[in-house]
């Protein structure tokens, strides 16, 4: 998946897991930015009586790069804090949850939201509210309702945190199982399996969004439109289990544990054996991985898994090419007039993972799923909207689809394009983003899913 | 970036890495540790007076600004050498004491 469980050691702490992270001009607000961290895979709704809420022992940060050093210019900062109103029921509510103040529900989460810049802190607001889960009709009956009261403005930011509905779609099951994708399963060197549409792993599942709206100005500087985004969680160095109060004792500097910029990188492109220590650093360190980028190891697997079927790509791995366009889209950005003679996302050869964002383009009227593989310039890689399929650009892109951007002596295989985990189309999301902030779905209610 | 590299330098301020899975079990032998500083007369309270941390929201630099209002966890990480580091806030203290780490051992029996 995107980020989700995408490393051993962060797979097992799903409170501090990145999984999503979208950055995009607002499509209804142009003068600013929406960025969506998204946080704890895979919540099957239904997952009471503790339902799912961040952590208070996490820092979250969403960090903006505006001058292509690959490091953070503008920090916003995360702490959340639980409060139980009556310990002595086991209810997460002890009846319908009609507003944010209701004293019903007993399992209540507030943050603390704050900037860092230029060496100064600013704290922008305390004790803002989450909204509760969505647990069903009788418990959340008007769930649209707590959400839209917990949509605060401080500092000149319009922040969210809290449930929300999955966006992001894969076929998880079918890619890792030895990489197959199912509608071209029928061609996999392993088996004989039929070709299909597709089945989307994360259909009808929750995750909690820490989602922020600036105005671009506030994140720019002048003569650099495209920033670069990335959010990491962190956990403090020392954490002791106090058996007397079972609860975690925890002190010490804060360690990063999680960390996300473009989708599938961590995932798909850095080996097992670093997948852990590319969590703990920041993009500016990203060098070191640069072969895992230029050289992926999916790339040499595909004529593997579906032999025959790319040709062209086998032969520039066995030439070792190295893939300059991947570099390009994933560690510096696309310079201008790769593409045309105006798009860019590139920050410069600082070689880092963040997801870059030129926030001079306008949003698109009609966004394309497959972003600048159909020529939307507003879509990933230039920055990530909510539903963008990131899964079968990036899939299209590793099998040489974007390599005659700077060789043009390549030609892609002829069944690059037929390179998607669904089809002929993504699977149709039940509560799919919306237009407005905080732009994901409406989270799926535990009496209704699963069904 | 103030707060990220304040976390890198925190982390890395020691020469050395730690994984999670080491932290965590460093962490638990020294919760007992812990107990012997404060029996030694460190501030601060037993580590099972306190079930949350009161560190500030902002990431600080090692050694730098720690409260001693919560605990302070004591990892041993090599008795012979004495390499001690000290957690506290958000505070972090590395130490190079023999008799310490001695004494810390001999109090866990």
């Amino acid at each position: 998946m995107s980020s989700h469980r995408e490393a051993p050691e962060i797979s097992k702490d799903p409170v501090a897991d990145s999984t999503d992270l979208y950055a995009f001009v607002s499509p209804d607000k142009p003068d600013t930015v929406t960025i969506i961290a998204n946080y704890i895979p895979l919540q099957l709704p239904s997952g009471g009586p503790n339902f799912y809420e961040f952590g208070d022992d996490v820092l979250y940060q969403i960090h903006i790069d505006n001058n292509g050093d690959g490091q953070a210019d503008i920090s916003y900062q995360f702490r959340f804090t639980t409060t139980v109103r009556d310990p002595d029921t086991f209810l997460y509510n002890t009846g319908p949850i009609t507003s944010l103040g209701d004293t019903t529900w007993n399992r209540v989460q507030t943050y603390d939201v704050a900037m860092v810049s230029g060496g100064s802190y600013s704290g922008l607001g305390t004790g803002l509210p989450c909204p509760p889960c969505n647990i069903g009709p009788l418990s959340t009956p008007d769930y649209a309702g707590l959400a839209a009261d917990a949509v605060s403005s401080v500092g000149g930011i319009t922040v969210f945190a809290g449930q929300r509905a999955e966006a992001f779609y894969v076929d998880l099951g079918a890619i890792f199982d030895l990489g197959d994708l199912r509608p071209l399963a029928n061609a996999h060197a392993f088996g004989s399996l039929s070709a299909g549409p597709g089945v989307n792993a994360t259909n009808n599942l929750n995750v909690n969004s820490i989602a922020i709206q600036v105005p671009i100005s506030a994140v720019t500087i002048s003569g650099h439109p495209v920033i670069g985004v990335w959010t990491t969680a962190s956990r403090q160095k020392a954490r002791v289990f106090d058996g007397d109060q079972g609860d975690y004792v925890n002190a010490g500097p804060w360690v990063q544990v999680s960390r996300l910029g473009n989708p599938l990188v961590n995932e798909v492109l850095i080996p097992m054996g670093s997948k852990d220590l590319w969590n703990t650093l920041p993009p500016d360190q990203d060098k070191r991985f640069l072969s895992y980028v230029t050289q992926p190891g999916l790339a040499a697997l595909l004529n593997v898994l579906y032999p025959g079927a790319f040709p062209h790509l086998a032969a520039a791995v066995s030439a070792a090419t190295a893939r300059a366009d991947l570099e390009a889209i994933l560690l510096t950005g696309i310079p201008k007039g790769v593409i045309n003679k105006t798009y860019t996302t590139y920050t410069g050869p600082v070689i880092a993972d963040m997801l870059r964002l030129n926030t001079s383009i306008a949003p698109a009227s009609t966004p394309k799923i497959l972003g600048l593989l159909a020529d939307d310039v507003a879509g990933f890689p230039n920055g990530r909207r909510p539903g963008d399929d990131v899964v079968t650009i990036e899939l299209q892109a590793v099998a040489g689809a974007t390599l005659p951007l700077v060789d043009k002596s390549f030609t892609p295989d002829a069944v690059v394009g037929s390179v998607t985990d669904f089809k002929p189309d993504p699977p149709a999301i039940g509560n799919p983003p919306t237009g407005s902030f905080p732009y994901l779905g409406t989270p799926y209610s535990g009496y209704d899913q699963p069904s | 970036m103030p707060s990220h590299d304040e976390e890198r330098g925190s982390c890395g301020s020691t020469g050395r890495r730690l994984s999670r899975r080491s932290l965590l079990q460093g962490a638990a032998t020294a919760g007992a540790a812990g107990l012997a500083v404060t029996a030694m007369g460190a501030a601060g309270p037993a580590l099972a007076a306190a079930n949350r941390s009161s560190a500030p929201d902002r990431p600080v630099s090692h050694g730098a600004a720690a409260t001693h209002a919560g605990p302070i966890v004591v990892h041993v990480r090599d008795a012979r050498t004495g390499d001690i580091e000290v957690f506290s806030g958000t505070g972090q203290t590395r130490l190079r004491d023999t008799d310490l780490a001695a004494r810390i051992a001999r109090a866990i029996g």
